[in-house]
């Protein structure tokens, strides 16, 4: 204890700030300091024919209110989310139920679940296009079998049906993790409401609903968010299946600010578009935190 | 037969079902990648089995043979017929070094910042923490754009530092969250048994709380090392000649035509790393994927 301080306390590993620095400077260099070049470069307008660039701070923003493309995007956007939400939590929630035992080969099973979560989704993308493919895509040629397609409208290349495909993709490769998430969560319930429960003549749905349904709120909650805030920001399946096509039937936001980056090269605005796309993602997730109290 | 034999068979038999619907893409996949070219483009049929199996797709993409090579008596033309353009041995090795690097950066650092946020309490702890979280929601689109600039001001655009860093950043608060929560599982009178035999912070932390949680450790590298890995979009944007392999897979649809066999033949070689690592850390994936939010 009578040890001679060589340093000043702040640089020894008592004080925080050692331990934090690298984390944080990093983090301040590469992720803090492009979102605020991302904001200055949003008040910028750029002029096409001559690829300069004039100090305008509500250009872009003005611009952003009035496109409709970003509007669709938007509405793209919540739909392809909700949409695949709703889909993976309830798939999610009945797997985790089917593999919920501790019967014998379940846990191969259950292993076997995890393994889609580990493709790259490029690659799912492309498993699906391939699977797709309307003259030897397996789907597509079994559709045509079972009536439920015309080799005319193809999956991906018919507007009504096209994010209904990308959407399928997405649900593939993450409903495991909804089922793994579940099956954690079932596997901590408490035995002793259930044993009550079914003394008292319970049958096995309506302890879900009053049970385990209530009893998993938080997880489920939990879950909805971690997974929600990855749909808002979709962009790989959309890019490799789509390419936000046909027309802009699957133009996410964020595929709509990559367009604009990589076919107009108007970067101010492409910005602009991205911002919009984190407003939304904090906006949405702040709400869904305090109403479901979620904690990390 | 009695009900519960009846029940208990009916349920391996919709769960192996269940396992079938989400196993099968990956198998047709990896079926794909083995069929002659003449069993993929088959348009009158979809070729299940009876094709005689060739390794082909992986001597072009895994092992860099020349497309003409095998290709020599083959008479669908399409695809790019550039020199080692479906060579996907570059892009593996860039994939590896990519994810190991930032994959050491990342658990590394956030090793540091997690035990800080474990141990020591300091104002604006619980704040850091937000901003930690927040990082976590940030989309990369958000950050791209001008990521691309400062990269190119710092000489970082196309190398594999510029990629390092950037999955590094990515994998920051997901690494600092899982660590965090496995620090708190240590006892703090470890900390204090440690310090009272006159250990300094740094050494109570090397030396005697990371290997407490060595586990936590390696799952949290595996998760890293599976993101950085699967990643598409910032190896996308950062890019232009240097290629992972998720983006690599992406350059072998052209507009003559999609090489399925090339494609199928690296997207499988991709897959394997992460199956292997993944059924590795089976025990704490639910915590990895909630980011220490649910511990099982």
């Amino acid at each position: 204890m009578s040890k001679r301080a060589l340093l000043p306390r702040w640089l020894t590993s008592e004080h925080p700030l050692p331990w934090l620095f690298p984390v944080t400077s990093l983090l301040i260099v590469f992720g803090l300091y492009p979102v605020l070049y991302s904001l200055w470069l949003s008040f910028y307008k750029r002029n096409p024919a001559t690829r300069k660039e004039k100090f305008m701070p509500s250009w872009n923003w003005e611009k952003l209110i009035s496109d409709e493309r970003v509007w669709d995007a938007v509405q793209i956007t919540f739909t392809y989310a909700l949409l695949a939400l709703a889909i993976q939590l309830i798939l999610g929630l009945s797997i985790a139920l089917l593999l919920d035992t501790d019967k014998k080969g379940f846990g191969v099973l259950r292993a076997l679940m995890t393994l889609p979560l580990v493709v790259p989704p490029a690659v799912t993308g492309m498993m699906f296009l391939l699977m797709y493919d309307s003259s030897f895509g397996v789907i597509s040629n079994s559709l045509y079998a079972l009536n439920l397609l015309s080799p005319t409208a193809p999956i991906l290349g018919t507007g009504s049906t096209a994010l209904l495909g990308v959407i399928i993709a997405d649900v593939w490769q993450w409903t495991p993790f909804m089922v793994l998430i579940m099956l954690a969560g079932l596997r901590a319930l408490p035995k002793e409401p259930f044993e009550a429960a079914s003394i008292d003549g319970a049958t096995g749905f309506q302890s879900f609903i009053f049970l385990t349904l209530p009893m998993m709120s938080k997880i489920i909650a939990l879950a909805v968010l971690i997974r929600g805030i990855d749909l808002f920001r979709i962009y790989d399946y959309v890019k490799v299946m789509t390419d936000s096509g046909p027309g802009t039937a699957t133009e996410t936001l964020t595929a709509y600010a990559g367009t604009v980056y990589f076919k107009s090269a108007n970067f101010p605005y492409a910005s602009t578009v991205a911002l919009a796309t984190l407003i939304l993602v904090l906006v949405t997730a702040s709400i869904f935190i305090k109403v479901f109290k979620v904690r990390f | 037969m009695s009900i519960t034999a009846f029940k208990s068979i009916a349920r391996y038999v919709v769960s192996i079902f269940v396992i079938g619907v989400f196993i099968f893409p990956i198998a047709w996949f990896a079926l794909t990648s083995i069929k002659p070219i003449s069993a993929v483009f088959n348009k009158d049929r979809v070729v299940v089995f009876d094709f005689k199996p060739t390794f082909e797709n992986y001597k072009v993409t895994v092992l860099g043979a020349f497309k003409s090579d095998t290709q020599s008596n083959s008479t669908v033309l399409m695809g790019t017929s550039g020199k080692g353009a479906y060579d996907g041995r570059g892009a593996i090795m860039s994939s590896l070094i990519i994810a190991i690097c930032s994959t050491f950066l990342a658990t590394t650092i956030s090793l540091l910042a997690a035990y800080a946020l474990s141990r020591l309490s300091f104002r604006g702890a619980q704040g850091y923490m937000h901003w930690i979280l927040s990082q976590r929601f940030l989309p990369p689109i958000a950050i791209i754009i001008p990521l691309v600039f400062i990269f190119r001001d710092l000489g970082l655009r196309d190398t594999h530092l510029g990629i390092i860093i950037a999955h590094t950043l990515i994998n920051i608060p997901i690494a600092l969250l899982i660590l965090k929560s496995f620090f708190d599982d240590v006892p703090i009178e470890v900390d204090q048994a440690a310090m009272i035999d006159g250990a300094t912070r740094f050494q109570c932390f090397y030396m005697v709380v990371l290997p407490m949680i060595k586990g936590g450790v390696a799952a949290t590298a595996v998760l890293c090392f599976i993101f950085s890995w699967t990643e598409f979009l910032l190896s996308l944007f950062l890019t232009n000649s240097i290629r992972t392999v998720p983006v690599k897979i992406t350059t072998f649809v052209t507009s003559t035509g999609s090489e399925w066999g090339y494609i199928s033949a690296l997207g499988t070689a991709a897959i394997i790393p992460g199956f292997i690592f993944i059924l590795l850390v089976q025990n704490h994936l639910v915590r990895g994927l909630t980011m220490g939010a649910i511990k099982d």
